[in-house]
């Protein structure tokens, strides 16, 4: 079953309304909490008027940092917001929490609070801030340098020396943050959208001083996180709080208003990128400098040096980050964490720099590509660059383009083609697994069991095949149970590790349960039995095993990703300067491929939220005030249907075992690498026109 | 949400006089703005009078134009034939407009009503005159990326935010409105909408408790060249950052009648009338239609954030005006 285009097991559930989301879940007696938000971006609260909020009919409990339980804010949720002072450090933190019989009543009583704050000065406008930033004390953001990138700079024939912007965005998945807190005792069930099932469940313990044992991640389903559901946030552990101080379960669920201003973003970041090249087109520099915000009281830099580490052979180099603290909430991991963002700056100053040495983007690309990891020095596991560039162009027609910009024209729209590359570290995490066989009379059931997670992208369906074939059973044989920290531990769905973490786990449990079973059998045998025969010929009627499965050892002596090709084709009307994206294509080298087809679905997602990044997206800040003044879907523009034409993938077939046993390289965060490159790129061949500030609206091509 | 009364109305004059009676009482059609506004807080009405089961609801031909009922959809509205063969630009600006959806329960008469979507009104949070007379503009210092360049005030500055009214301010529409006390009178539309002065909290000139009936369209020979034009940031569901209704009727090359609005770019939507005049006799050339654009675009005066809609805006009157021409193809 594995590497077969298998339509997901859970699809039924989904399209009929049945899978269980966080607020799904029918609990009896369930109270609805409402959160209220600060509305200064900077201060504290002198004093909080909750009497009339209290009074309104069907409230329960009106909840501030006046009478919030202790709680330890270093216990792992991410952006503060606990209500553990009057101190106010970005616009829309969480200042207090109602509880009531119905979601209307909590609403209304939320806005009857009256608030007192004292405004001090706020920083919030990047613009006038970013000459304060420092850097960082994380040691991975230190500035890594190799060679002497000044004085090739100096020597250079050729060069880029450009500053490329990208705004915050936002991940605004389909499904809001939603939790359902029920407590029996000390014992705290938490039904919560959780890409880390145990990540969430140690969080949680840990923010609200319980034993980790004592709490519980129920996560099914998840519609979505793109990050934000990677660590937990304020609206998790006060959805508890809530709870106890009702003695009631109680259900909190963001808004999508709220959400802008909860659960994280990716920020901006202004890269200063530095490319210089000898006339034969051969690198011989690159600088790739990153200035960026956090939060007041924590740090999150986006590596968007990543890409510019491992992409290109060049002598001398350097990455450097630099961050200002100010009062916006904690940025935080979204889709293709650094790489996306970054691979803009690199990948259009490649395009750049092609085009002043008048050689074609693929070539130019091609004629750097490195024979090791210049970054480390390691040997790459397998790196598949060129064949994503090669059989890229081939499926995309790229010798159709044409060198020069606006040398293709159909009627009122310029026609432009773009080429950028991208890509993403494999790795495997440590994931336990249970397997459990049960046998009547011939029929064989199979039971497997972890703590993973499902964004949405096919776990259920990828662990079901994978245990299929090692077992030796249909499909339909196999129970996937996940979404539950009861279950043995695993690694989470985040930064492309879940597919092979999960599927080497649980490969790794069939693989164990066999040899069990041959053990138990007390047999020699030719050729080897599937686990499945093993149960009937046995005659044994339930069988289980668990793995503690780890990477392999060597895995670290490699330099292990994904990398990508992606090819856009755009037309610009040439009087409003509105961009449509006619084609994309996306080349991908990821290793073993599970399901294509869930695959499929993972890369064009990747490259629908690459083209809104491109072209639609941006969280625009009031620079005064702080607040988001986009605040719903009608503002913050994620690509419509319209938007979108036509979305092709191709996998390059890749046997690398390096990584992981199964071959796995993972294929969640490298669909977004690169893509908007390739349409900023394709712009500038339409229009001449080369943008650096994303999102690329029509004012900017006027 | 705050608590309200809800009734549906089953004749229009008990519509009305209840409406009228109570000060905070308003009509709800499709309700697809209105309900938002009170999720956010920003719509406090303590009565609603539901007039959706009025019978409202037809578009038929009257007075050799044709009359769209208030309540009729958005939907039924764009496809109807009447409006198709004779009204195209109609059609065009309500089918740029909103999203399927909204457009299936969206009503006429509530489209011309649709408050802005300036996010400072939208946001309680924010300073605005608009919601709370008094407080300030939020806008006019903030982000005002979406706002008006045309006729706004140090008191507002925020923008008509729909498609349907600038094609029916452009085919010189009138607005049909039933009065507290049983009558019927008539807005021309360029009467219908105001722009903010020192009132911003008054989007029209409706009196609080009456009630559009219907919108009546008189004939023109406007159907063989007329193009709404929209500019916005993503394919659909995206409010203009500019657009353009524009019709003409020409004799051989020399215009002999045309009409410009434009949306996204003021407090109502706005007629170009001195791109109209200018136009007026000229023989129909891009060069004409970029003078004429010149000309209108020459008395905008934009804000800090909103620069390029001086130039969008010259562009897109050119380009729409030629597309008219083109017989409204895209």
């Amino acid at each position: 079953m594995v590497g077969e285009a298998v339509s997901r097991i859970d699809g039924l559930l989904k399209v009929t309304g049945t899978a269980a989301y966080a607020t799904d879940y029918a609990i009896k007696n369930t109270a609805h909490a409402v959160i209220f938000k600060s509305a200064i971006a900077a201060g504290k609260i002198l004093d909080i008027d909750t009497g009339a909020a209290e009074k309104a009919a069907g409230v329960l409990a009106v909840i501030t940092h006046k009478n919030a339980p202790k709680l330890n804010e270093k216990g792992g949720i991410r952006g503060g917001a606990l209500l553990q002072s009057p101190n106010i450090e970005f616009h829309g933190q969480h200042i207090g929490v109602v509880v009531a019989e119905t979601f209307e009543q909590a609403r209304y009583a939320a806005r009857l609070v009256k608030v007192n704050y004292q405004k001090t000065d706020a920083k919030v406008d990047f613009e006038k801030h970013e000459k304060e930033a420092v850097m960082s004390k994380e040691k991975d953001k230190a500035d890594a340098v190799r060679g002497d990138v000044e004085a090739a700079f100096q020597n250079a024939e050729f060069k880029v020396d450009e500053i490329y912007d990208t705004p915050i965005e936002h991940h605004q998945p389909m499904e809001p943050h939603a939790t359902i807190a029920v407590w029996e005792g000390e014992k705290l069930t938490l039904y919560n959208g959780s890409q880390i099932v145990n990540g969430a469940q140690t969080a949680a313990a840990a923010t609200l001083n319980l034993k980790p044992e004592n709490v519980r991640i129920i996560t099914p389903h998840i519609g979505g996180g793109f990050g934000s559901k990677g660590g937990q946030w304020a609206n998790l552990i006060l959805t508890a709080v809530a709870a106890k101080a009702v003695n009631r379960p109680v259900k909190l669920a963001l808004t999508r208003q709220q959400m802008f201003n909860s659960v994280g973003l990716r920020q901006r970041n202004r890269q200063h990128l530095r490319l210089a090249a000898t006339k034969d087109g051969k690198l011989t520099a690159l600088a790739h400098e990153t200035t960026t915000h956090t939060a007041t009281t924590g740090e999150y830099i986006e590596p968007c040096g990543d890409c510019s580490k491992v992409m290109y052979d060049v002598p001398n180099s350097l990455i450097s980050y630099r961050v200002v603290p100010m009062n916006i909430i904690l940025p935080t991991y979204t889709r293709g964490p650094g790489k996306s963002t970054g691979s803009f700056a690199l990948e259009s100053a490649m395009d750049e720099l092609a085009y002043q040495l008048k050689i074609d983007p693929i070539e130019f690309r091609l004629k750097n590509e490195p024979a090791k990891d210049p970054s480390s020095g390691k040997p790459w596991s397998s790196r598949k660059t060129v064949e994503c560039l090669k059989e890229g162009a081939k499926a995309f027609g790229w010798e159709k383009r044409k060198l020069e910009p606006r040398s293709n024209r159909q009627g009122n729209y310029l026609i432009g083609y773009g080429v950028a590359c991208g890509t993403y570290p494999a790795r495997q995490r440590n994931t336990s697994a249970i397997v459990k066989l049960t046998r009547n009379g011939s029929d064989i059931n199979a039971s497997i069991e972890l703590a993973a997670s499902d964004l949405g992208t096919g776990t259920h369906t990828i662990l079901a095949q994978t245990a299929a074939d090692a077992l030796g059973l249909p499909m339909n044989k196999i129970g996937v149970k996940i979404g539950d920290s009861a279950l043995p531990p695993a690694a989470g769905s985040v930064g492309s590790v879940g597919a092979a973490s999960f599927a080497n786990a649980v490969n790794d449990a069939c693989e164990k349960i066999t040899d069990e079973l041959i053990a138990k059998s007390g047999k020699q045998f030719f050729v080897r039995p599937t686990a499945a025969q093993l149960m009937i010929s046995e005659n044994t009627s339930e069988f289980q095993t668990r793995v503690d499965a780890k990477p392999p050892t060597d895995a670290d002596k490699f330099s292990a990703h994904s990398f990508n090709a992606n090819f856009a084709e755009v037309r610009v009307n040439d009087a409003t300067g509105m961009v449509r994206v006619n084609r994309f294509l996306a080349a991908t080298g990821a290793g073993k491929i599970l399901n294509p087809k869930t695959a499929h679905s993972q890369i064009i997602g990747g490259g629908i939220w690459g083209i809104g990044m491109a072209l639609t997206e941006e969280s625009t800040l009031d620079p005064r005030r702080g607040n988001f003044v986009t605040r719903s879907f009608a503002d913050y523009h994620v690509p419509s249907n319209l938007d979108i034409g036509a979305m092709e993938t191709i996998f390059i077939n890749e046997d690398d075992k390096i990584p992981n046993k199964l071959g796995v390289k993972g294929i969640g965060e490298v669909g977004i690498v690169g893509v908007a490159a390739a349409i900023a790129n394709a712009v500038f061949n339409a229009t001449g026109k080369r943008i650096r500030e994303l999102p690329i609206t029509p004012d900017k091509l006027l | 949400m705050r608590p309200f009364k809800y009734t549906r109305a089953s004749d229009a004059m008990n519509a009305v006089s209840t409406v009228s009676a109570t000060t905070s009482a308003k009509f709800l059609a499709g309700g697809t703005n209105l309900l938002d506004l009170m999720k956010e807080d920003v719509e406090r009405p303590t009565e609603l009078v539901d007039v959706t089961k009025l019978n409202f609801a037809q578009i038929k031909a009257a007075n050799g134009g044709v009359s769209i009922g208030a309540t009729a959809k958005n939907t039924d509205t764009a496809n109807h034939p009447l409006i198709r063969q004779n009204y195209p630009l109609l059609t065009q600006a309500i089918l740029a407009s909103a999203s399927g959806q909204i457009r299936n329960m969206a009503t006429n008469g509530g489209n011309l009503n649709q408050r802005t979507r300036c996010s400072y009104f939208y946001d309680v949070a924010m300073p605005c005159n608009k919601r709370t007379p008094g407080t300030g503009c939020g806008a006019l210092d903030g982000v005002n990326r979406n706002h008006a360049i045309f006729g706004w005030s140090e008191k507002c500055v925020a923008t008509y935010p729909g498609d349907m009214a600038v094609a029916l301010a452009a085919l010189e529409a009138t607005v049909k409105v039933q009065t507290k006390d049983g009558t019927e009178r008539t807005i021309a539309f360029a009467d219908y909408h105001r722009l903010p002065g020192d009132a911003p909290e008054k989007d029209n000139n409706l009196n609080h408790g009456e009630l559009i009936t219907s919108i009546e369209l008189p004939k023109n020979n406007f159907a063989d060249k007329s193009y709404y034009l929209k500019v916005r940031e993503r394919a659909s569901y995206a409010f203009a950052l500019v657009s353009v209704a524009a019709a003409l009727e020409t004799k051989g090359n020399v215009i002999e009648n045309v009409r410009l609005a434009l949306g996204g770019v003021a407090h109502k939507p706005w007629r170009a009338l001195e791109a109209e005049k200018f136009l007026k006799g000229k023989a129909a050339t891009e060069v004409n239609f970029k003078l004429a654009a010149e000309m209108e675009m020459k008395t905008a005066k934009p804000l800090e954030y909103n620069k390029f809609k001086v130039e969008l805006g010259r562009r897109a009157i050119a380009r729409a005006l030629m597309q008219a021409m083109n017989g409204g193809k895209a």
